[in-house]
């Protein structure tokens, strides 16, 4: 999961959803990681003014050397966590889409192959009793998808999260483990 | 003068801090916001008082201050508006300590009175314009580059020149504003730090130096204890500062004043005046050039960019290189005053800058050879696309103009 720009390998994310659904607590977490393991790192967040319910996106870009633009232009992993951002951003993504099918209940019909149905918000009502642990759910499948570091991203999630990281690590698993298309 | 080799072009960034990085081994890497980064900046450069008034996107420096300054033995004060904020750090200044305050364009505006009076009793501080789009309160989230022109006239009257700086990432934020806190000692006028929602938000990987290592880069705050309080008529650098109850004592005055510090109306005191806070600036403009570029010595069309805009654009030069266009690249880091020797090269000119009105460019227009080949490509609310740059750069190579791109304006009258 690669593209090159001008010379340079960089990975690009972009994950967005509404306020208060950790879309930005799961950017920093990856940023953090790849941060730990020697990569720099950029992460623009963008966001409405209200707290929750407005449009949230954080764009990711993951390099071995300095980020130039920040900008996600052609991302490698699309996170959808609602279906505005799904809408909206699905031009910017040229690799996979994981998507929550609660909250993204139709996908396009052109590139099935691309698509990766996490169902992370139902998952945490189901396990924990709670919507709020759908970001380190879904943040379990993307480290798996992704081919990333998982014992190097359950360390950032600790560092980064203050409180409940026994639930957080178990919602982590629940998505690294499920059953993922290759 | 560091110059590294990378897809075959050579790249040059001209600053201080190209020589701190490398006397700063030991360190801790983070994921932090440009706020963050231009806080730490000022704690290391020996800032001790921040006063102000928060506002997107500058409330986090706010924020960050008014837990780390209690910190270090600082003060933090927030007050009922940002005229009030700018004017007790000019207090705080002429108290002996360093001083900074932060704010977005609607309170930058707010600060022009303050704003002359540290620079005519030359106190020295720091402000951090963190530039939203606009006019006035525009989109608080939203990046713009409006305020060029205003932080150049960032008081009324004429007969000064300022010292504006503008970093394009969070590390370079920190660096940055050391050095703007160094310049503002040597100087002994207010710098500005014009940045922008993008540098202020956005969060990336930072290198802290050790807080234990002693950063002998700093300018300390030292106290003058000559006469007279004000050199009038002459230029000279390193000129300590003013300090009430320190050495010679001191006597501010928003009027032309003698060397003394006193009112006077007379029209050699005012030439006197003009003569060092101007001077004093443009006898010294080497002290002052930083800049990056890339493939000027070859370039047919140069793109000029500055802050977190220059990000997008660089990465469309290094991919209208890797296409085969013969392309160049100029950030000033330093706006002002504008280092006309970067646009010395007789070719072709893209302004990338984030609003429509056309400012940079117009300054290029000027120092460039050719009026003529000097284009503007002005966005507004969101950073220019490496693909939307790489296309205006491709235009011109081939047709000699910008081509018709949405949300893009060409036009400079």
């Amino acid at each position: 999961m690669a593209t090159t720009t001008a010379a340079k390998t960089r990975t690009e994310i972009l994950i967005s959803g509404f306020g208060g659904q950790g879309v930005i607590r799961m950017g920093q977490i990856l940023g953090l990681c790849a941060i730990k393991q020697g990569h720099r790192v950029t992460m623009l967040k963008s966001h409405g003014t209200e707290t929750r319910g407005g449009y949230v996106r954080a764009q990711l870009v993951i390099s071995p050397e300095y980020v130039d633009s920040p900008v996600v232009e052609h991302a490698d992993v699309f996170v959808a966590f609602s279906a505005p951002a799904y809408k909206k951003f699905y031009d910017c993504c040229s690799g996979r889409i994981l998507y929550d099918p609660e909250l993204v209940e139709t996908i396009r019909a052109d590139a099935p192959e691309r698509h990766v149905a996490v169902p992370a918000t139902a998952l945490a009502k189901a396990r924990f009793n709670n919507v709020l642990f759908a970001n380190m759910i879904m943040l379990g499948a993307l480290t798996r998808l992704a081919g990333l570091d998982y014992e190097a991203m359950k360390r950032a999630m600790l560092e980064v999260i203050p409180r409940f990281h026994e639930q957080n690590l178990a919602a982590m698993d629940v998505g690294y483990d499920l059953p993922v298309p290759v | 003068m560091a110059t590294i080799t990378r897809a075959r072009v050579a790249e040059g960034l001209v600053a201080p801090w190209v020589e701190w990085e490398r006397r700063c081994p030991k360190g801790r890497r983070l994921l932090e916001a440009g706020t963050y980064a231009l806080t730490e900046g000022a704690i290391a450069a020996g800032c001790r008082v921040f006063a102000g008034y928060p506002i997107t996107p500058a409330t986090d420096i706010a924020e960050y201050m008014s837990k780390r300054l209690p910190q270090v033995g600082g003060y933090y004060m927030q007050c009922e508006d940002e005229l009030a904020g700018m004017h007790a750090c000019a207090g705080a200044s002429l108290g002996g300590l360093k001083a900074m305050t932060a704010t977005s364009g609607p309170g930058y505006t707010l600060m022009h009175d303050a704003y002359g009076w540290a620079l005519t009793n030359e106190i020295p501080l720091v402000v951090v314009d963190a530039m939203r789009v606009g006019p006035i309160s525009g989109i608080t989230g939203a990046p713009g580059q409006g305020e060029f022109y205003v932080a150049r006239y960032c008081t009324h009257g004429g007969n000064f020149e300022t010292i504006v700086l503008s970093p394009s990432s969070v590390q370079e934020a920190f660096w940055l504003t050391i050095d703007a806190f160094n310049l503002s000692e040597r100087f002994r006028t207010p710098v500005t730090i014009l940045t922008d929602q993008v540098v202020s938000d956005m969060w990336e990987d930072l290198f802290l130096p050790d807080a234990d290592e002693h950063l002998d880069f700093v300018v300390p705050r030292k106290h003058n204890l000559m006469m007279p309080f004000y050199p009038l008529g002459g230029a000279d650098l390193d000129v300590p500062p003013n300090i009430i109850g320190r050495g010679t004592g001191v006597c501010v005055s928003a009027y032309t004043h003698t060397e003394e510090g006193y009112d006077i109306e007379e029209m050699e005191a005012q030439w006197a005046q003009t003569y060092r806070l101007v001077n004093k600036i443009r006898h010294h403009r080497d002290q002052l050039s930083r800049y990056e570029t890339i493939g000027l010595e070859d370039a047919d069309v140069v793109a000029v960019a500055y802050g977190a805009d220059a990000r997008t654009v660089k990465t469309a030069v290094l991919e209208a290189r890797r296409q085969g266009l013969r392309a160049g690249f100029v950030r000033p880091i330093t706006l002002w005053p504008f280092l006309d020797e970067l646009y010395e090269r007789d070719c072709h000119y893209v302004v990338c800058e984030l609003n429509y009105d056309g400012q940079l460019v117009r300054e290029v227009m000027r120092a460039a050879p050719d009026r003529a080949k000097v284009h503007f490509m002005g966005k507004s609310a969101e950073l220019h696309t490496v693909a939307e740059v790489v296309a205006g750069l491709q235009g011109v190579a081939r047709a000699g103009r910008i081509p018709e791109l949405p949300y893009i304006w060409t036009e400079v009258r």
